[in-house]
């Protein structure tokens, strides 16, 4: 279990730094709870991937709407533990169209994924973006081979669909801080009574997101900040 | 040994859609039912509401009502000569468990097939000619016929409070509905949905190209309705949360509240859950069957004795039932003989996306799982297939099913999947876009098929069911045709800033088990008219063990290009009457072999 409060992991602050030095955006968690399953350099290791794949604009970029969190807790919980996974070897080598096939329960996968990718490029902290967005690009497909026994394309699907899950799922989860991607397209959330609007053409629905845990947004995103 | 309970009269192996409905139809007949379902009780109001139920990642990416592969799984491969491996996780289709099945989370796209859909050789060889069908299709007859069957389609509609705008009625055609379809007895109980945009832009460019749009046939009501059953529904909300979901608002037609709730007090009617059937067991006569046995919550080995065995538990499930009971012949592809597993088929899924300008705002999150304007110009043999080069077809849809934000993130050609140039066009786009789906058939070959792996087991020591798919030939040049006419009206469409196709039974690519396409696997226990290429008689009724019957769309001979419970519930009605009519006065064979 590690010491430090997520945001603080994060960013690299030490556990006392006040809200106004953080970078814009920094939706994630302040409340000083430390990691469930990740440790600290993994976390750190992890936002450099995850704002890879979703990088800062005008809306968070993926660490910042919480999906370093989002995804340690999935790799904490079911998803992990491999829950709903048939695990039954042998594990041959199969083709894209066989899917999943890794004798890894998903929670070793990643920290063996994690681990892997450093023995081939260095540490990820320090790299220039460039660098990243190269290592991205060769993960997706598939290069470069990953020492241990994981494949690189499959930890880059794994790593792209829980930051796009962490960025767009329920805030329940602990991403999409703030509704951060929900406003980010527009989507109002999980309270859908559309009766009379849905052949109301082309006329914007101006609520604000609505979860799963009845915790308004706000109309106006940039409030939020 | 297993434990021997007293013996009922019919045992129903599932409680989706057709066992609950076969539970409810014999129960009346004076019969008692008792219902095995390997999962859990669940109901619409205390299990499904929003907003907790609205809950994307738990049901939609984590499929929560759906099968776990931990447990049951099926392992795949494209051809024979490749070893099949496990389905680790679910992808491509999402077969069900627990009360009311695959019935609680499915989209309610309702229809009827085409009168030439249930007699497809006859039909293509009458009208081109007896050479039409290469051999390497097993292209057959269902053994029943649209007119047999017309009262039981109508009848379902009812079961569901269907809202659609009919085509063909006794004294003729209604402007707004399909033209193409057989004639129907009586209209839809409901009026159709109402209609976004998107379709709307669909219906105007289809309208001007001189097809035929009408309103897609939807179990998502429109009004305040009582089914014959006596079950109340209520209307859509249109909340996005359809499909993969159970529904709270007791507005999409589901086997819990249009059927269960009716028979759950009957004295004929019991249901066990927790109760996972092992096997089919066999009289020593070879005639016909004992009971089941099953699998309690604490372990225990049951035996129920049935004086009738009903096969409900989805038809991949049936065929494996089928196949570790010793019940039928499995089917051989190197001799081309033995029928169970024959005729696996599955779905063929193209379509164009289609990009409007900011004039247009979609609202995708306004949403039902049957939402949508459809054309049935490009399905069955509704077009002229002379000069084609392959059967079947599909039909062409405008829907807006959902706008949950994992899973819908329409981007134009060319965009990247990750990255700022990725995260701006998904921003960009999320509110003008409409998706045009073709769903189309998909023939049966001597190469598809299903039988038993010989290396992994599932979770009660059964070999794996194993599939052997890829699209034949003729899906992959049908679908392609019929994605180019998509093409077409998606081009014709107002205010469109760009469009792009995609296939998923495209030349050169291989089926694959990992993107969903759609839970309409078909085959497999095929009904028909002649015992070395079904399964079943045109009754549903095993060949060789008279006292069992089979439901699902496995008895269908080829996939046809529609969503499939509108024709497994017709033949499921058709089943029941003639068990209920003739079979239980004097058990026997209903056909000659
Ligand atoms: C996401 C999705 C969307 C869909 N959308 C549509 C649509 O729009 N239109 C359409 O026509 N169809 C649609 N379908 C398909 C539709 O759900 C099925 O055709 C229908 O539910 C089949 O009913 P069934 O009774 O044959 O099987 P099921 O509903 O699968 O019921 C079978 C039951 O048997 C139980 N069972 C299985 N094996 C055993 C065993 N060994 N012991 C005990 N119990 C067992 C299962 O747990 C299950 O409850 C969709 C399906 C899905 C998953
Ligand atoms: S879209 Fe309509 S039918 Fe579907 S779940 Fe929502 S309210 Fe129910």
């Amino acid at each position: 279990m590690s010491m430090y409060s997520r945001r603080s992991v994060l960013f690299g602050f030490g556990a006392a730094v006040g809200l106004a030095s953080l970078p814009r955006h920094a939706f994630a968690a302040l409340d000083g709870t430390p990691f469930t399953f990740l440790s600290d350099t993994e976390a750190r290791s992890l936002a450099l991937l995850c704002d890879t794949l979703i990088p800062q604009d005008d809306f968070p970029s993926a660490s910042q709407a919480g999906v370093v969190d989002f995804i340690d807790l999935q790799l904490a919980g079911g998803y992990g533990r491999g829950e709903r996974l048939y695990m039954d070897g042998p594990h041959p080598q199969g083709t894209p169209e066989q899917g999943y096939q890794s004798p890894l329960r998903p929670a070793d996968l990643w920290r063996e994924g994690l681990a892997a990718m450093q023995t081939v490029i260095g540490p990820l902290e320090g790299q220039p973006q460039s660098a990243l967005d190269q290592l991205m690009t060769d993960l997706s497909e598939d290069r470069p081979a990953l020492a241990g026994r994981v494949g690189a394309k499959t930890f880059f699907t794994e790593l792209h669909a829980l930051t796009n899950q962490g960025y767009f799922a329920d805030p329940i989860y602990g991403g999409n801080k703030g509704y951060a991607g929900w406003h980010m397209v527009g989507f109002p959330g999980a309270f859908g009574y559309y009766t009379d609007t849905v052949d109301d053409h082309n006329r914007p629905y101006p609520q604000p997101p609505m979860g799963i845990g009845h915790q308004p947004g706000t109309s106006d995103f940039n409030s939020e900040r | 040994m297993a434990r021997r309970l007293a013996k009922t009269d019919v045992v129903i192996i599932g409680a989706g859609w057709t066992g609950l409905t076969a539970a409810y139809e014999l129960a009346h007949a004076g019969k008692r039912c008792v219902v095995l379902e390997r999962g859990s009780y669940r109901h619409d109001a205390d299990d499904f509401a929003a907003p907790k139920e609205h809950d994307e990642l738990k049901y939609a990416v984590h499929h929560a009502h759906m099968i776990n592969t931990r447990k049951e799984t099926l392992t795949f491969r494209n051809t024979a000569s490749q070893q099949a491996l496990p389905m680790r996780r679910l992808g491509s289709f999402l077969p069900g468990v627990g009360l009311g099945g695959a019935g609680i989370h499915w989209n309610g796209q309702l229809w009827r097939p085409l009168p030439s859909d249930l007699e497809m050789r006859s039909h293509y060889e009458n009208r081109y000619g007896a050479d039409f069908i290469p051999d390497d299709l097993n292209v057959q007859d269902w053994g029943v016929t649209y007119d047999e069957l017309e009262p039981h389609f109508d009848f379902y509609e009812k079961i569901c409070g269907t809202s659609g705008t009919a085509g063909q009625m006794a004294d003729g055609p209604r402007e707004g509905g399909n033209p193409f379809e057989g004639p129907r007895s009586a209209d839809y109980p409901n009026p159709p949905m109402r209609q976004p945009i998107g379709p709307t832009k669909f219906d105007e460019a289809a309208h001007k190209l001189g097809y035929h749009p009408f309103p897609m046939p939807a179990a998502n009501a429109t009004k305040e309705y009582t089914n014959p059953y006596g079950a109340k529904l209520h209307p859509c909300t249109y909340c996005g949360f359809c499909e993969r979901f159970g529904c709270g608002y007791y507005a999409k037609a589901d086997p819990i509240i249009c059927v269960y709730d009716q028979i759950k007090s009957h004295e004929n009617f019991e249901i066990r859950y927790q109760a996972q059937v092992l096997r089919v067991e066999k009289a020593e006569d070879g005639k016909t069957a004992t009971g089941v046995t099953y699998l309690t919550d604490a372990g225990e080995e049951v035996f129920q004795p049935a004086d009738i065995v009903c096969m409900n538990a989805y038809g991949l499930w049936n065929t494996h039932l089928m196949l570790v009971s010793g019940l039928g012949k499995p089917y051989d592809p190197k001799t081309r003989t033995g029928t169970v597993g024959r005729n696996y088929a599955y779905q063929t899924m193209a379509g164009v996306n289609v990009f409007f300008d900011d004039q247009v705002v979609t609202n995708p999150f306004m949403g039902a799982g049957a939402l949508g304007t459809v054309i049935d110009d490009f399905n069955g043999d509704n077009f002229d297939h002379s000069d084609l080069g392959f059967l079947g077809g599909g039909y062409i849809a405008c829907t807006q099913t959902n706008g949950r934000p994992i899973n819908y993130q329409p981007t134009p050609e060319g965009t990247p999947a990750w990255g700022a140039d990725w995260k701006r066009a998904v921003r960009e786009n999320y509110l003008h876009h409409a998706s045009l789906t073709v769903h189309g058939s998909s023939m049966a070959t001597p190469d598809n098929y299903l039988d038993l792996d010989p290396t992994w087991k599932d979770a009660y020591g059964r070999p794996l069911l194993r599939m052997t798919f890829n699209f034949p030939e003729n899906d992959r040049r049908m679908a392609d045709y019929v994605m180019g006419k998509a093409h077409e009206i998606a081009r014709n469409m107002e205010n469109v800033t760009s469009t792009s196709a995609s296939n998923r039974a495209a030349e050169g690519s291989d089926y694959s088990i990992v993107p969903y396409q759609t839970t309409h696997n078909t085959g497999g226990t095929v009904m028909g008219t002649d015992p070395t290429t079904s399964v079943v008689n045109r009754f549903g009724q095993m060949w060789d063990h008279h006292n069992v019957f089979v439901f699902g769309a496995g008895l269908f001979p080829q996939n046809l290009g529609y969503n499939p419970t509108g024709p497994l519930m017709g033949v499921a009605y058709w089943t029941l009457e003639h068990i209920k009519n003739d079979y239980i006065a004097n058990p026997r064979p209903l056909m000659d072999a």
